[in-house]
């Protein structure tokens, strides 16, 4: 009973344990506030990454397969899937005015099927909230400019006559928001003024032949429908979206009459139309791999039943994006190593504070031997003083980082306005927020790590504290 | 009418050295004493003749070279570590020259501490009340009534001395062990601990004293002195 007297009592008068909770506190919510940041970022991309690319991607090369639609359509009828596209995948640039960009991903894309495999709608970045337009997304998602006839399928803009009098599909593209850079605000926020919506850009794309070479350059003049945030930055940045069909066309991938190299006549005959990629969503509950497995397994039996498609795999979006997934984990690991290292200044602060206690109580040590406290008595009376202030520092620091990560944002928000300085920089990292992400069980593990140092602190204080000798102790000055 | 005494504490060939650098200090040179219950034993010896080791060895807070400490017939070095623990609780009480009370405890709460020890957070509730009535009438009973919440540095050394003496015999112990107890206190003062040293005394407490001054070693049954690291007188 007298071991929680006098602690209370030294807590209440010191200030001493004041520095040492304060400094247990400090490490503490700094390892979270790490650990949350770098794990939120580890989610952050892990959930973007998925969005982006869907659960499974089957893929043959550049130059892609034939049969897509019948195979997407027979994996759409396995159980352990939900939806599967296929998607045309090129490369370009776009011109906006006299302002030329290389765009390193253009994808040909129906909307209305993609979105069933990947939340697309909700990447359209312009929508009723921040436009004073109706519709924009649901027209956008048809290809269709805002002011467009909703009746006229083709679009106004979009349905132009070509040279040989063919009308060719609505003709929109959705670059990624940052394609065309340096549009936001201090606050990330892009003006309605600034919107690209019904702005005229010429995309031209490299088409490649079946057997790997290449075509002449195919440009066309598209009309800008709506624009792509997904938040992850790399793809806002080089991503731009074109209906499936034309950009088929334009890679060459089309069913196009099949022409003797030779003579560069038609031989009688078309080529099978080719795609890309196709992206398929397991099914809800079913797990990625139990998922991939079947996908492998259907498309391989497909491909046996169709000699003309070969060089078909399949990878997950963990796959996709293993090494960079792997590079961010091992970087958190790295980081929270690095910080629970610079935490050890706590413990050695707890173990410095604990001993100029010790020293400053010699005598009381002696006084309470000679009253009968035991030497384990003496001990555990820094012990519990240790454990005391961990617990506190423990749960100071745990609302502390919490509060703090909760309010990244804010904060940084807060920065700017006062001194116009911005601690995340949406160009650097990959997303344009700080991910506010707090994983509840790895701080309730940093908390207990928070105690135990504190513990172990004051063990070695402790253990000299039970081994002072008494007599020497009461002489102590 | 025959009186019956008991020897409560006794010393066989106690020996204690000490170093002092490359120096061997031989402070306690084979020191026989037997105190009987009851009984005020003055020990008295110049500074530095071990008189306060003597003291530490008999309630058990130092240990002899050689020779033994026996309470109650029990060699109190043969006692586990809990046991002597104990020993230095619940069967002598330490008055210091120097009062040695906690500064961050009340006046109470430095007669309590010491009954409070041996008892758990669980086990302390079920005797709370009467020990601390016990320590509020000890306390009255020495003066200080009025300053049962008053921390030690708004004591008088005297009123110090009489919460020490408080935490003393706060677990009722056979014996009281005072070093000097009146060393640091006006002669006044000293006086007036020394009368209630004596009320214990009358009232049955046996108490060992060691002083380094004749007068006050006086106001006990019988004086001792130590020279040359023996008993003699």
């Amino acid at each position: 009973m007298y071991k929680v007297l006098l602690i209370s009592k030294y807590l209440r008068r010191k200030l001493a344990p004041l520095f040492a909770a304060v400094a247990v506190t400090i490490c503490t919510a700094m390892v979270i506030i790490v650990i949350s940041v770098m794990g939120g970022f580890l989610q952050t991309m892990r959930d973007a990454a998925r969005r982006g690319t869907g659960d499974i991607t089957i893929e043959a090369g550049w130059t892609g397969f034939p049969h897509y639609a019948e195979l997407a359509q027979t994996l759409e009828q396995l159980p352990e899937v939900h939806a599967a596209t296929p998607v045309i995948v090129g490369a370009g640039m776009v011109k906006l005015g006299d302002h030329v960009q290389v765009a390193p991903v253009v994808l040909g894309v129906d909307p209305a099927d993609l979105n069933k495999v990947l939340p697309f709608q909700s990447t359209l970045y312009w929508g009723e909230e921040n436009m004073s337009l109706p519709q924009v997304r649901q027209r956008a998602m048809q290809w269709q400019l805002p002011w467009d006839d909703p009746a006229d399928a083709d679009g106004s803009q979009a349905s132009e006559a070509n040279g040989n009098g063919k009308t060719t599909p609505p003709r929109g593209i959705m670059p990624g928001i940052e394609v065309y850079p340096k549009r936001r605000d201090k606050g990330g926020q892009y003006a309605s003024w600034q919107s690209l919506i019904g702005a005229r850009m010429n995309l031209t794309v490299v088409p490649v032949t079946q057997a790997g070479g290449m075509l002449e350059p195919e440009t066309r003049e598209l009309v800008v429908v709506n624009e792509i945030k997904s938040g992850l930055y790399d793809v806002d940045k080089s991503h731009i979206f074109v209906p499936f069909d034309l950009l088929q066309e334009m890679m060459g991938m089309g069913a196009d009459e099949v022409i003797d190299p030779e003579t560069g006549e038609p031989v009688g005959g078309r080529h099978e139309p080719r795609a890309s990629r196709i992206l398929v969503r397991a099914a809800p509950g079913v797990d990625l791999e139990t998922a991939h497995e079947a996908v492998r397994k259907a498309t391989a039996r497909f491909a046996a039943n169709h000699p003309d498609m070969t060089g078909l795999y399949t990878y997950t979006w963990e796959d996709q994006h293993r090494d960079l997934l792997n590079a961010v984990r091992n970087e958190k690991g790295l980081i929270t190593v690095l910080f629970t290292i610079i935490s050890v200044v706590a413990v050695v602060m707890v173990a410095t504070i604990f001993y100029m206690i010790v020293l400053e109580k010699t005598r009381d040590i002696g006084v309470l031997r000679a009253i009968g406290a035991s030497r384990m008595g003496i001990a555990n009376i820094f012990l519990g003083y240790g454990l005391v202030i961990g617990l506190l520092g423990a749960i100071l620091g745990t609302a502390l980082g919490v509060t703090f990560v909760y309010n990244l944002n804010e904060l940084q928000d807060l920065l700017d306005a006062w001194f116009g300085w911005r601690m995340w920089s949406a160009e650097t990292y990959y997303f344009d927020e700080i991910p506010e992400h707090v994983d509840y069980a790895e701080a309730a593990l940093i908390a207990f790590g928070a105690v135990v140092s504190s513990l172990a602190g004051a063990l070695i204080p402790a253990a000299l504290a039970a081994q002072l000798d008494p007599v020497e102790s009461l002489r102590y000055e | 009418m025959t009186t019956t005494t008991t020897t409560i504490l006794r010393t066989t060939s106690l020996h204690k050295h000490y170093r002092l650098g490359d120096q061997d200090l031989h402070v306690l040179r084979g020191v026989d004493l037997a105190v009987e219950a009851g009984e005020w034993v003055a020990i008295l010896g110049a500074s530095g003749s071990g008189k306060s080791t003597l003291l530490h060895l008999l309630g058990g807070l130092d240990r002899p070279d050689a020779g033994q400490v026996r309470f109650n017939g029990d060699n109190i070095f043969s006692l586990g570590g809990s046991r002597i623990d104990q020993y230095r609780n619940r069967y002598v009480g330490f008055v210091f020259q120097f009062y040695h009370l906690l500064p961050e405890l009340t006046a109470l709460e430095n007669v309590l501490i010491s009954a409070m020890m041996g008892r758990s957070v669980f086990g302390w509730p079920g005797v709370r009340k009467s020990v601390r009535q016990r320590a509020v009438q000890l306390l009255t009973q020495m003066g200080l009534g009025e300053r049962l919440r008053h921390r030690p540095n708004k004591l008088s050394g005297g009123e110090r001395q009489r919460v020490a003496i408080a935490r003393a015999l706060i677990n009722e112990p056979r014996v009281l062990l005072a070093d000097e107890p009146t060393g640091n206190l006006d002669a006044d003062t000293g006086r007036q601990i020394l009368a209630l040293l004596a009320d214990l005394h009358k009232a049955g407490q046996t108490i060992v004293m060691v002083t380094h001054d004749q007068r006050i070693a006086d106001y006990a049954d019988r004086c001792l002195t130590l020279e040359r690291g023996k008993l003699v007188g």
